[in-house]
Parts: structure tokens; sequence; C-alpha cells
């Protein structure tokens, strides 16, 4: 099975992915309490805008159809109007989808570019004075609540440094790199622990394996037999893990993002619930789920391309 | 209008209330440290930002609710008289003078002369009669506010006619309102939704752009009528919900105004150096809720045991950490015909006892306060109360709904008591008097179901009445009355809190909220 067929069953697998989460957004709506068209329309209510709005979102259907109605603007990406704004909930969700994207990435390079030399470092000398240290160390991280850490990260290095901006997300290429740099930071610095603790323990777990016995007696070594041999083979746990850990991230982004004035998918997620705007909630909820199924389907191919195995034990 | 409901409180987050007439005056700082005058050493330059806690939802002045739309679209459209900076009366903007008929009835204004919108025409009375007409067609918005308006004209190109219905006393404090704002006649040959996408009109800035959900920014009016101003360049708002978030901004240089610093934050931010933290009087006042429909509540001896039962300086201290008053009346300090003699019905547990033992249920009852989720002070309010009526026999239990449901009930007079609040639209007691007293109005009595028809009649009274001596007389009616009944406890007045980088001058904001950006300045 070549990688292209395995990649198109993963995306199969996701279809019934997809529906759960499309019922599950769609109900969101008839979760509030009491007539939503009248909990929305508040002081404003007058019986006439109450039956407009009912039209409008299909309310006096039944439920059945009101589902296929959904369904069908979805399919034709139209998520309705934002009721705060009065635009495109789609449009508004698009221009709210580059920081966030930006946060994700970049937090995940950073938890890489921490991770693996760390992770090597610790594993080259195992229960040596640095792998306890590197062992230890990384785990404040991951205790710190994400928005104690983020204020330690921006009175330091914006306040009493001017290294970086407190906040926002600066423009273009290069302004976006400096000042989503804390951000992503203190995201990937609650990431990595995990990450290094799996690398670690799987790279430990190849050190002992009998190819590198074989490549030491053929003289390779240091640097050049970690990055070569063992880092490659021990990757792939560390890989599920920097995956499964990032879809959280995805949750978690609502406060890094809060924290750092980045105006991101979290950020319009929590505003939007403030401002009664349902029509936002749902299409955010369903592009934060989109990206939950994407990553894990890239986290799929990864494995594929890391490990040919993966492609053909399926 | 400005009353909300702490359900409603909880979603414009952090305090927006929905108020506000027109502009202030001249710029000056009341309490707090002064951030300085624009008299001297005034210099022009420089992109201003305002950190604030939410967003705007629209630039259609005549319909929409919420501070912090209309705080933008003040600097950008003007109406014919502006709020005075005490809060308490108007003074000319775009008009300069104004002259009465003999029936009182017919107010004739004479604009102001070389007054151009920001595409460079000039603005005459056609645009005036068109804006005012607008304001008053806005069934959904603040139509009401016109409502003695029976028609305007033209007639010259620098006067315009505003005939009455009948007399009407309020009339240059509703002109006043951001609602009677002046955009250009037929929106330019625009929609009106076309135009409010980037508005036009004669304020000192105009419109650049609008990142929803991140930032808007307004820069600079060339053909703005004050000689030299506005000093800035440009004004940016970003949207900075965190409390945390913001005061690091302002510390950090990125934002120079901070929008409603947490009370907690308050006395560290008088005393970070750099930092210019203002307390600007406001009319916001809180109030606790009785719904008369709801049994014991009908009984006036009741409320007045409930009322007298409040440590208010208590709740000042727990709530504001001290940054408030105690209120007495139903009407702020900042409001005319405020009676600073009408004591209210303040702390006194063995006048509360008294009351009690004089009301239907002498040995206590069970009732509950309603509290919408997500709203931190509300709770503690209502935690204070809870131990404060115990000496009265009254088991207070919390009711925590969500803000959309906390506010319908509370609308349909669905609950025992409730926590709410008033900030002041325009500088006369008129529309709060309506709002809070008037039963057949369509806030049912700030729905609580209050009637005493002594007080309604002074209300509409007070209306139609041109002589200050005479609408005192029947404001205080209203406001003593409205104490002995009880109603609502009168709980307390607050603030508006901005701290601001010691760069910036001139920034003031009048008890209605509003302010003017062309006097404000940001020192190198």
């Amino acid at each position: 099975m070549g990688r292209m067929t395995f990649v198109f069953r993963r995306l199969l697998q996701l279809i019934p992915v997809a529906i759960g989460v499309t019922i599950l957004v769609f109900f969101m709506i008839h979760l509030i309490p009491g007539d939503p068209a009248r909990t929305i329309l508040g002081i404003h209510a007058t019986p006439r805008t109450v039956a407009l709005l009912h039209q409008q979102w299909g309310l006096n259907r039944p439920l059945i159809s009101q589902y296929w109605l959904f369904l069908d603007r979805l399919l034709h990406g139209n998520l309705g109007v934002s009721l705060y704004y009065g635009g495109s909930a789609v449009s508004l969700i698009i221009s709210h989808l580059p920081p966030t994207l930006w946060l994700i990435i970049y937090s995940s390079v950073l938890a890489v570019l921490i991770s693996v030399p760390l992770a090597m470092i610790a594993a080259s000398r195992k229960d040596g004075a640095r792998d306890q240290v590197v062992r230890a160390v990384p785990l404040i991280g991951l205790g710190m609540p994400p928005f104690w850490l983020a204020f330690l990260l921006i009175y330091a290095f914006a306040i009493k440094f001017h290294m970086f901006p407190v906040s926002g997300w600066g423009s273009g290429f290069f302004g976006h790199l400096r000042s989503m740099f804390l951000p992503s930071l203190t995201v990937a610095l609650a990431l990595a622990p995990v990450v290094i603790r799996s690398l670690r323990a799987s790279m430990l777990n190849v050190l002992g394996a009998e190819f590198v016995t074989t490549a030491r007696s053929k003289g390779i070594a240091g640097r050049r037999l970690f990055l070569r041999h063992v880092l490659r083979n021990a990757v792939i746990p560390a890989v599920t893990v920097l995956g499964i850990n990032i879809g959280f991230l995805i949750g978690g982004t609502v406060i890094i993002e809060n924290v750092f004035a980045i105006p991101g998918l979290g950020q319009l997620m929590i505003n939007s619930i403030f401002q009664r705007d349902f029509t936002v909630v749902q299409g955010v909820t369903l592009v934060f789920a989109i990206m939950v199924i994407l990553l894990n389907l890239a986290a799929d191919v990864a494995y594929a391309s890391l490990d040919p195995r993966v492609r053909f034990s399926r | 209008m400005t009353y909300r409901t702490t359900a409603a409180q909880a979603l414009i987050a952090v305090g927006a209330l929905t108020v506000l007439a027109a502009c202030g005056g001249s710029s000056s700082s009341s309490s707090g440290s002064s951030s300085g005058s624009t008299a001297g050493g005034a210099v022009h330059g420089g992109n201003l930002v305002i950190a604030r806690t939410a967003d705007s939802q629209s630039m259609n002045n005549t319909t929409v609710f919420d501070n912090e739309s209309i705080w933008i679209f003040e600097q950008i459209m003007q109406p014919l008289y502006t709020v005075t900076p005490n809060g308490k009366g108007v003074m000319p903007w775009l008009a300069t003078s104004y002259t009465v008929s003999p029936d009182k009835k017919t107010y004739t204004f004479t604009l102001r002369k070389g007054v151009k919108f920001s595409n460079g025409k000039p603005m005459t009375s056609a645009d005036v009669k068109f804006s005012i007409d607008q304001a008053s067609a806005a069934a959904k918005g603040w139509g009401y506010i016109n409502t003695a308006i029976k028609s305007v004209s033209a007639p010259s190109a620098d006067t315009v006619a505003v005939h009455l219905k009948y007399p009407w006393a309020p009339l240059l404090a509703d002109l006043s309102l951001f609602s009677n704002a002046i955009v250009p006649a037929n929106y330019g040959g625009q929609t009106e939704n076309q135009f409010y996408q980037h508005p036009i009109g004669t304020g000192p800035f105009k419109w650049d752009y609008w990142h929803k959900g991140s930032a808007l920014k307004l820069v600079r009016n060339p053909y703005f009528w004050q000689k030299g101003k506005p000093y800035l360049d440009s004004v940016t708002w970003t949207n900075v919900p965190s409390d945390n978030t913001r005061e690091l901004q302002l510390k950090g240089g990125q934002a120079q105004v901070d929008e409603f610093p947490a009370w907690s934050t308050v006395s560290s931010l008088k005393a970070t150096s750099g930092v210019t933290m203002n307390l600007f009087n406001s009319t916001r006042t809180d109030y606790l809720a009785f719904n008369e429909k709801a049994k014991p509540f009908g009984d006036v001896h009741v409320r007045r045991a409930i009322s007298f039962a409040i440590n208010r300086a208590a709740l000042v201290k727990a709530v504001l950490f001290g940054n408030g008053h105690p209120a007495n009346s139903l009407f702020p300090p900042q409001v005319p015909y405020y009676q600073p003699a009408t004591k209210g019905l303040q702390y006194n547990l063995a006048a509360a006892k008294a009351e009690m033992a004089k009301s239907s249920v002498p040995h206590g009852f069970t009732t509950t306060i309603l509290v919408s989720s997500g709203f931190s002070d509300s709770l503690t309010i209502a935690t204070i109360l809870q131990s404060e009526l115990k000496p009265l026999g009254i088991t207070l239990k919390i009711q925590t709904l969500d803000p959309n449901t906390a506010n319908l009930n509370q609308q349909s007079l669905k609950y025992d008591m409730t926590l709410t609040y008033w900030t002041m639209d325009i500088p006369d007691p008129d529309e709060l008097a309506t709002f809070a007293v008037d039963p057949n109005s369509g806030a049912k009595s700030f729905f609580t179901a209050y009637n005493n028809p002594t007080v309604v009649k002074a209300t509409h009274q007070a209306e139609q009445t041109l002589t200050t001596t005479a609408r005192q007389a029947l404001y205080n009616t209203v406001q003593s009355g409205s104490a002995a009944d009880a109603f609502m406890a009168f709980l307390y007045y607050s603030p508006y809190a901005y701290a601001t980088t010691s760069s910036v001058h001139g920034f003031f904001v009048t008890p209605l909220g509003n302010y003017h950006m062309e006097n404000v300045w940001l020192s190198k």
C-alpha cells in the first residue's frame, strides 16, 4: 500500500468523525435555555423579529430538516451571519485563523527545537547528572499554569528587557515572528517536558538495539550515531505525543490568545460567547474540531513518512 | 438605554455600560492625579493606542447601545449641542445659539459657520434635518429619545427649526445625544448600511479601518472646525480583554490608555511611576431591585427593612476596593436636579428591625437573589447581602443563572431580588426617571412593577415644566418618594477608571462616559 492510499484511507475514516462533530455543533444552538431567538434578541425582542429569526434559522421546521439545512449551508461554506457584527461569520473566522495557525506551528517548532537536543543530552548519559537535570527542570514548565508562565515571560522579556512586544501579533512576517515568540514559547515550554521524556525513553530503547551496536562496531559514534540512527528510530513515539498534545493545545490557545491579546480564533471564541454571538461560536467550534482532525491526520502521515512499516501494516 | 442588568454586564465584559450623550467639553482631570491640560505646551503628532475591554458592535449612531461603539463614533460624528464637562448641562457645538417661540414649541437653531465634513463638503441645514429625522425614525434604537419632536425644518442654509408636539424641557439634552449627531444628507448618496461601514462626520477624526475583533483606527480629520485640533495624527483602539494584559501593555509602552483597570489594581497603579491613574466622576449607580409582584416585596416595610440593613460602605470596600461612594438617591450626584438632602435609607440595623416588625413577615422569610453567572462582583454583593439579612430572619438563597436567562427573568419579573445598574445617556434626569418609576413605560419601573402615582405624576410634569426651580421641586418629589418607598435599594456610585501613561495629556471623561480625543496630546 502506497503512501497516498494510506492517506486516502485515513481521510475516509475521518468522515464519520466529521459527521459526529457537525451533529454536536448543530445541537449547541438547542442547548441555549428557552427560545434561542428570544434569548438572542433580548430586550429588543418583538414577536415580528422573533418570527423572522425563527424563519432565518429554520427553527420552525422539524429537527431533522433543520440539520439538513445546516449541513447544506455548511457544504456551501455558509456558517450564517454574525449576530453581533451583522457580517458573514465565515469571513470573521477566516480573518482570525492566521494568528492561531501561527501560534500552533510556531510553538510546535519551538517545542521540537527545545526537546530534541535536550532529549539527546539526557539519553547520552543515562542517570547521569545532566540526565537528571534535563528530566527535572522542564517539569517546572509543565507544572506552571500557562497564563502565569506567560506573565513571567512578558515581565522578563518585554517589560524589563524590551526584547519583545508585550502582546499583540505584529504586522508582516518578521513582525509576527517577533510578536509571536513569547506566546509560542509559553506553549512550547508546556509542551516540551512531555516530548523530552518520551523521546529520551525511546532513545534509550533504541540505544540498546542490535543495529546500534552494529553501527558502533563500524566506528560510527557521537552526534552522527544519534542523528542518523538513534533519533530517526526513536522519534515515532514522540511524534504521537506531540500530535496529541497539539490537539490539546488548540483548546489551550484560548487562554494564551487572551493573555497575549492575539486576535486569533480563541479570542474570537471568548468574545463571541460574551457577545452572545452563537453563530460564530458554532463556527469556531467547528473549525477547532476540523483542526484537531487534520492534525491527527498529519501525525499519521508523519509516521508513514518516518517509518515505512506503518504504511504496510494497515 | 442605559440600564443593564448584571446579566448584561457579564456580556459586555468589564462594565461597558450603555451610555452617554454627546461629548464633554474642555479638558481637565477630575479626581486622581491630573493628566494635564491642553493649554500650553501641547504638541502635534503621534498615534495614541487605547487598550479596551471589548470590541465595538457597529458605527450606526442611531441604533447602537454599546459604549465601545459610542465612544468611537463620537470622535467622528457630532451633535448640535454637547455635554458640559461636569455632565450637568449642554454647550453649543455644531449649533451656536437658538431661539424659542412664545408657545415654547419651536426651537430655531443657528448653525456654526465654516463646519465641514471630513470629505471637505460644508455642513448645511439639510444635513441636520436629515440626521435628526433619521434618529427620530430609529424605532429599534434611540428613536424614543426624540418622541417630543413633531418635525424638523430647514428655513435657511444655516438655520434649523425643531417643532415639538408639546413644550419639552429636556430638548437640548436630547439633541446632545450621539443619536442626534450630524451626518451628510442622504448619507452622501450611499445606503444607510454602506454609510456606516465607514461613516463621515464633522468630528476631529475620520475613518481608517476596523479589523473586527482586534483593532479600530481613526485618523486626523484635516477639515475639523476647531483650529489647530486635533493634536494626534491617529487613535487606535485595540481589544485586550485581559485586565492584566492591558496593564502590562501600558507599562511596556504598547498602549497609552488602559480602559477600566481592575478595581483591585487601582491603588498599585496610582503608585506606579510613569502611569497616571484617573478616576473620573461618573453617573454609574448600582441598585438592588425588588420585584413587587413577588411576595413579600409588595410590602413597603420589607423593602425598607432590607434597604436599612445594607452596609453600603462595606460594599464599596469589598467590591470597588474603596473607589466609590454609598448611594443615597435614585439619581447620582452628577445628574442635574440630584438632591443631596435625600438621605435615602442608610445602614441602620435598629431601623431595619423596626421595619421588619411592622411588616407582614415580622419573623422573616426565605427568598432568592438572582445573579448572573460569570460576574464576580455580583456574587460578592450577593454573598455580603446573605449575611447582612440574617439578623432580620431573612434566609437569602443565591440563584445563579446564565446571563441570558437571568436577563430574561428580570425583564419578565421572574425573580425576587436582583442586582442592576444605570448610567446616564443625556444630561437630564428625564430618561432615567421615566425608565425607573413609570410602570407604563416599556421598562415597568426598572422591571420592579413599582407604582407610586405621586412620583409618576411628578416625573411627567417635570418633562413639560420649563423653569429650573419648579423642575427641581418635582425631581425632589421623585427622589424622596422613591427613596422612602425603597422600590430599589440604592447601593453605590462608582467612578470611571482609566490608567494612562504620563505622556498622555488632556484625556478627560465626562460623567456620562464620553471623551474628546481632539483635546488629547502626547508628549515626546
